[in-house]
């Protein structure tokens, strides 16, 4: 028995414009996401570095004794470790603002103890201050997780923007596809008519447009979807090819969770156009024949 | 065809009350008709052109509700059901439209295989069936060709195959030997009879063609300017 032909003919010209606005919208919905998620996973990463670190400096003294406070402060509860930093490690610290070049000579560095602590930071620095003050040391400890609370903030923004980007651009792909349903519908009136009087009930007709469009959309989702594959892939090679310092980059890649995204973000697509097709033919055929 | 009939009963199988039918903006196309066809008959309806018969069709068929009275088929008032009862009802009903309405990307065997097909039969369930349809028509050497490559009688024939397919309650047609020769049209029109008496099909033929309504000797309804002016058994025209 030969394959039987499917009761709505074949995709027209308009489908291919349609197949390419849906492929256009997933791209860039994947994009969004996957941008979103590369400087959130980044950011977090940075942050949960520095929620456990503290600077503490020391004045009025040489650098034994601030070897002598970091000894008093590694033996602190809550601390990991503590050390000096070293000139080496300071010119590495600076050389974004000196330049390869290091420090000049005759500016006077500041004695820096690093912190490494696994408790609260911020109630941990205030402990240091006051142990300093009673051994009389002139020092000031500086958790790095204040610099962090801002950070955070603009993580939340960044987050927020993204799940409204991706919710604008499906609330695009369903309108543009009721929107070709419905012209769609009209252009097949006669078959549906036909259907119609043949005994066809709405569901079935429903689904004939529903499954019309969740190819479409699988389909243009997919394109969408490599597309955006092809150019996080690009913007991840450039970034890990760069000379420029990777200290000012977050550490973009993509991990099982970007792959995920981009597998589940067709069937996604599809799924949108799929409730979109079967909403708008409900509606118009319940004012049909 | 050898299946039973739908049981006869008193309830007319087609029953119009005090039916009109008008359009937006046109006049009236139809004016308080009163039909009532008992099941198993076999009507003629005549009139001249733009007398109102594809509208009255049109309203047997389920494709337009009436602007007053009450359209009752089966003894069901159509205006009481849901869509889903109207569906079903409408697979009760085989139409042979005027102008055929074949579904042009579907082949001859598609397309009278079409309202089983939205039955939800499986191919293997209705092949022989629509085969044998198909050949009885005399299409059977077309049985995979398109109709925009049949001619205008045989696209009329492979509608008539896809009205009888369902071996409907109530058929419909509208002018369907008007694009066939005369014995093609003498061949169809025992079908319809054939279908009548072994089914007990009511059958409901619009025609201008007066010498099949003589040589069938039917009752006759005529319609002019909207209006059932005889609903009397055959006259002689």
């Amino acid at each position: 028995m030969q394959k039987m032909n499917p009761l709505l003919p074949a995709s027209d010209a308009r489908e291919a414009a349609l197949f390419f606005v849906v492929a256009a919208l997933c791209f860039l919905a994947v994009l969004a996401t996957l941008t979103a998620r590369g400087t959130y996973t980044a950011a977090k990463a940075w942050t949960a570095q520095v929620e456990g670190e503290m600077t503490v400096r020391i004045s009025d003294t040489d650098r034994r004794g601030a070897e002598e406070a970091a000894t008093l402060i590694a033996g602190m509860p809550g601390v990991d470790a503590a050390h000096v930093l070293t000139e080496e490690e300071l010119n590495e610290l600076l050389a974004p603002s000196f330049g390869p070049g290091g420090i000049p000579d005759g500016i006077p560095l500041p004695l820096l103890i690093a912190v490494d602590a696994s408790g609260d930071a911020l109630t941990l620095a205030a402990a240091i201050n006051d142990q300093l003050s009673a051994e009389g040391i002139t020092g000031h400890a500086e958790a790095h997780s204040a610099y962090a609370a801002e950070v955070r903030k603009a993580l939340a923004t960044l987050r927020a923007a993204a799940i409204g980007m991706v919710l604008l651009l499906t609330m695009t792909a369903i309108s543009v596809i009721a929107f070709a349903t419905h012209a769609a519908l009209l252009a097949r009136k006669d078959i549906v008519d036909v259907l119609h009087l043949a005994g066809a009930e709405d569901r079935f007709i429903a689904r004939l447009f529903e499954r019309r469009f969740w190819l479409l959309g699988l389909k243009a989702g997919a394109a969408g979807s490599v597309a955006a594959l092809a150019v996080t892939a690009m913007i991840v090679f450039s970034a890990q090819s760069s000379s420029a310092p990777s200290e000012l980059l977050p550490k973009l890649s993509l991990d099982a969770g970007d792959l995920i995204i981009l597998a589940v973000a067709p069937v996604a697509g599809a799924l949108a156009a799929r409730i979109a097709a079967r909403i708008t033919v409900g509606r118009s055929l319940r004012s049909s024949l | 065809m050898t299946e039973e009939g739908p049981p006869l009963s008193g309830e007319p199988a087609v029953e119009l009350n005090g039916v009109s039918l008008r359009y937006d903006t046109a006049d009236t196309i139809l004016s308080d008709l009163d039909i009532r066809l008992k099941p198993g008959t076999f009507t003629f309806l005549t009139g001249p052109s733009g007398a109102g018969k594809s509208s009255l069709l049109k309203l047997l068929y389920l494709a337009h509700a009436p602007s007053e009275g009450e359209v009752r088929l089966f003894g069901q008032r159509t205006a009481d059901l849901s869509r889903k009862q109207l569906s079903a009802l409408r697979r009760r009903i085989g139409v042979v439209f005027q102008d055929f309405r074949l579904l042009e990307h579907l082949t001859a065997f598609e397309n009278v295989a079409l309202p089983l097909r939205v039955s939800g039969e499986k191919p293997e369930q209705y092949t022989d069936e629509v085969v044998d349809l198909i050949r009885w028509v005399g299409l059977g050497a077309r049985i995979n060709a398109f109709p925009q490559a049949l001619s205008g009688g045989e696209q009329q024939r492979l509608a008539i195959a896809r009205a009888l397919i369902n071996k409907p309650d109530l058929l419909i047609a509208d002018e369907p030997t008007g694009n066939v020769d005369p014995d093609m049209a003498r061949r169809i029109f025992r079908l319809f009879i054939e279908l009548n008496r072994r089914l007990n099909t009511t059958v409901i033929i619009a025609t201008h063609d007066m010498h099949l309504i003589r040589e069938f000797n039917s009752p006759v309804l005529k319609l002019q300017d909207g209006l059932l002016f005889a609903d009397s058994a055959y006259e002689q025209a």
